[in-house]
């Protein structure tokens, strides 16, 4: 009574796919690639933040909108800092 | 015409064996949707952190604070994936190996955790594995997200993400192997007990992030000349509630995923160390254990809406070590005594240690983690725990804290150290002044509202501009070279 669809038969048919049995050779060649595209994620989040915190840095302190002013120690700058 | 109906009938009947294996496979499909559901509900843990520590930011960090959050959950799942799990399933005798094998440990586990094992993916003679993984992996983000907000505002996002992702999948689940397994050596040798985690995620996220801290330094502004804290301004209280009840509506979740079904195996609900208990159990320390913690925190900070809401956290934490055993009132008790603890705590880290906690997540998950575990070997002492039985003891919860505040401590520390020496820590103090959001994103994240000028409120409680006060907390920062270091005020000075 528990057989009136067929699972078991079709089920053994898709556990054949390759992605389905463990410790074949596409298993570890997927898990190879995929480790090795967490590891460059990783490189990319670093690189690509330096990148723009140091872009981001310059443009800041080139426009002179952060310069201690001569005369006063206190905030006359132009670019205050917002909430 | 009736006998061979029946026989007919008779005929198509399943055998004994049918019916059996029939029940185990509904029963293990039931053990799976459980965990699933468990799963979707522990998302808004992360929607609540996401929301909570948003507006907690100031506008200008918004969206550099949220993208912390999502992005926690980029790293940490194909970490927790590749060697997380793994740690899980094969250290839980202690690394380097103690030499004392853990006979408890379930058989096969260890090689049934690596990414190859044929249990690791689709499988169709496998209903647990892959939901029991999941429910660990929203732990693991949990981790990730407690550090989160305590280091708002002024770290890199790339050096969180690392941090997170050593928190969420090396740190945190060495010592779930240690102290939250059946076959944990803390477990099986000392009876350590912390059913619901409050050490082994919320105390051991909080010691790591206490260490990352100490390395980051504060915000630019935080401190004045002499030592006193500033506040700054969270830009929406509004959305920090609200995320903190996502929070605790997550947290049910959370609570029910620490607990094991599989009624063809056994016949009830077991806890994490495989010891008897039930749902309802749990149910009640942690609805008791949001009550104490409110109560507590309200009077303890005289009502500062912040922190009885961080208060009900606290109380839980507090209570979740215990929480299998605990009566409600008694839960009720220590909930109280844990919301008061993390303010407190909370206050001294501040205003004493001088360390810029953004949101209190060192004093509500570190401290009342450590107090939490701390409680059952004074209020559980006796308790069986795991399949050996195992007393629960003052001494069995001290040496889960001693082995836990190293593990934790330590590479927090170590890590964040060394990305600091490679200025890959802290984002460079002119981004920090004008905010991270223009530097990572280019754009305000509130384009149709005017922009104010930044409130800064000082120690004595008075509101003032932020503009003078963050510019010379720069300009000496870029002098000394230390981003955060205590700065003068233009009134002290003139």
């Amino acid at each position: 009574m528990f057989d009136a669809f067929q699972y078991d038969e079709w089920g053994d048919e898709i556990a054949e796919f390759w992605t389905f049995s463990g410790g074949s050779a596409g298993t570890w060649i997927m898990t190879v690639i995929g480790f090795a595209a967490m590891l460059a994620a990783f490189w990319g989040f670093v690189i690509l933040e330096n990148r723009k915190l140091t872009h981001q840095a310059s443009r800041l302190k080139a426009s002179g909108a952060l310069d201690r002013p001569a005369s006063s120690g206190m905030g006359s700058s132009t670019m205050g800092p917002t909430a | 015409m009736i006998s061979s109906i029946l026989q007919s009938l008779i005929a198509q009947a399943p055998t004994l064996e049918e019916l059996q294996e029939q029940v185990s496979l509904d029963s293990a499909i039931l053990a799976e949707t459980f965990y699933f559901w468990t799963v979707v509900v522990m998302w808004l843990i992360h929607v609540g952190f996401m929301a909570y520590e948003g507006g907690a930011s100031r506008r200008k960090n918004l969206m550099s604070t949220a993208m912390k959050n999502i992005l926690t959950i980029a790293v940490v799942t194909p970490t927790f994936y590749y060697f997380g799990w793994y740690i899980y399933g094969c250290f839980q005798e202690g690394w380097p190996k103690s030499g004392h094998a853990s006979p408890d440990a379930l058989e096969g586990f260890c090689g049934a955790s690596a990414p190859w094992a044929n249990v690791m993916g689709p499988n169709l003679q496998d209903h647990i594995t892959g939901v029991f993984f999941l429910a660990f992996l929203l732990f693991s983000w949990t981790t990730g997200s407690i550090m989160s907000g305590a280091v708002i505002e002024r770290i890199r996002l790339s050096a969180y993400l690392i941090l997170t992702a050593i928190l969420g999948s090396a740190v945190w689940i060495m010592d779930a192997a240690w102290g939250w397994s059946s076959g944990g050596w803390l477990v099986t040798r000392f009876g350590f007990h912390d059913v619901i985690a409050s050490l082994v995620v919320h105390g051991v996220a909080g010691a790591f992030a206490f260490g990352v801290l100490l390395n980051l330094g504060p915000r630019i502004g935080k401190y004045t000349a002499d030592g006193a804290a500033r506040r700054f301004r969270g830009h929406n209280t509004h959305l920090t509630l609200m995320g903190l009840m996502l929070i605790f509506t997550g947290f049910y979740g959370f609570y029910a995923a620490c607990l094991v079904i599989q009624s063809t195996v056994f016949p009830g609900w077991l806890n994490i160390y495989l010891s008897p208990t039930t749902l309802g159990s749990i149910a009640w320390v942690i609805t008791f254990g949001f009550a104490g913690g409110f109560t507590g925190g309200w009077f303890a900070s005289k009502g500062d809406p912040f922190w009885t809401l961080s208060g009900g956290l606290a109380g839980v934490i507090a209570v979740s070590a215990g929480a299998d055993v605990y009566h409600p009132s008694l839960g009720y008790l220590l909930a109280i005594s844990g919301g008061m603890v993390a303010v407190w705590s909370g206050n001294y880290i501040e205003r004493k240690l001088r360390v810029d906690d953004a949101v209190g997540a060192v004093a509500v998950h570190g401290v009342c983690g450590f107090y939490g575990v701390f409680l059952v070997g004074i209020f559980a002492g006796g308790y069986p725990t795991g399949i050996e039985n195992v007393e629960s003891s003052f001494g069995g919860q001290l040496m889960g804290m001693m082995a836990f505040l190293p593990l934790a401590f330590l590479p927090g520390f170590g890590v964040s150290w060394v990305l600091k020496q490679f200025n890959l820590l802290r984002v460079p103090p002119e981004v920090e002044l004008e905010g991270l959001d223009m530097a990572e994103f280019q754009q305000d994240f509130y384009p149709e509202f005017e922009r104010v000028p930044e409130i800064v409120i000082e120690p004595d409680g008075r509101e003032v501009d932020g503009a003078p006060v963050l510019l010379d907390s720069y300009w000496q920062a870029t002098t000394n070279g230390r981003p955060g270091a205590p700065v003068s005020t233009g009134e002290e000075r003139s």
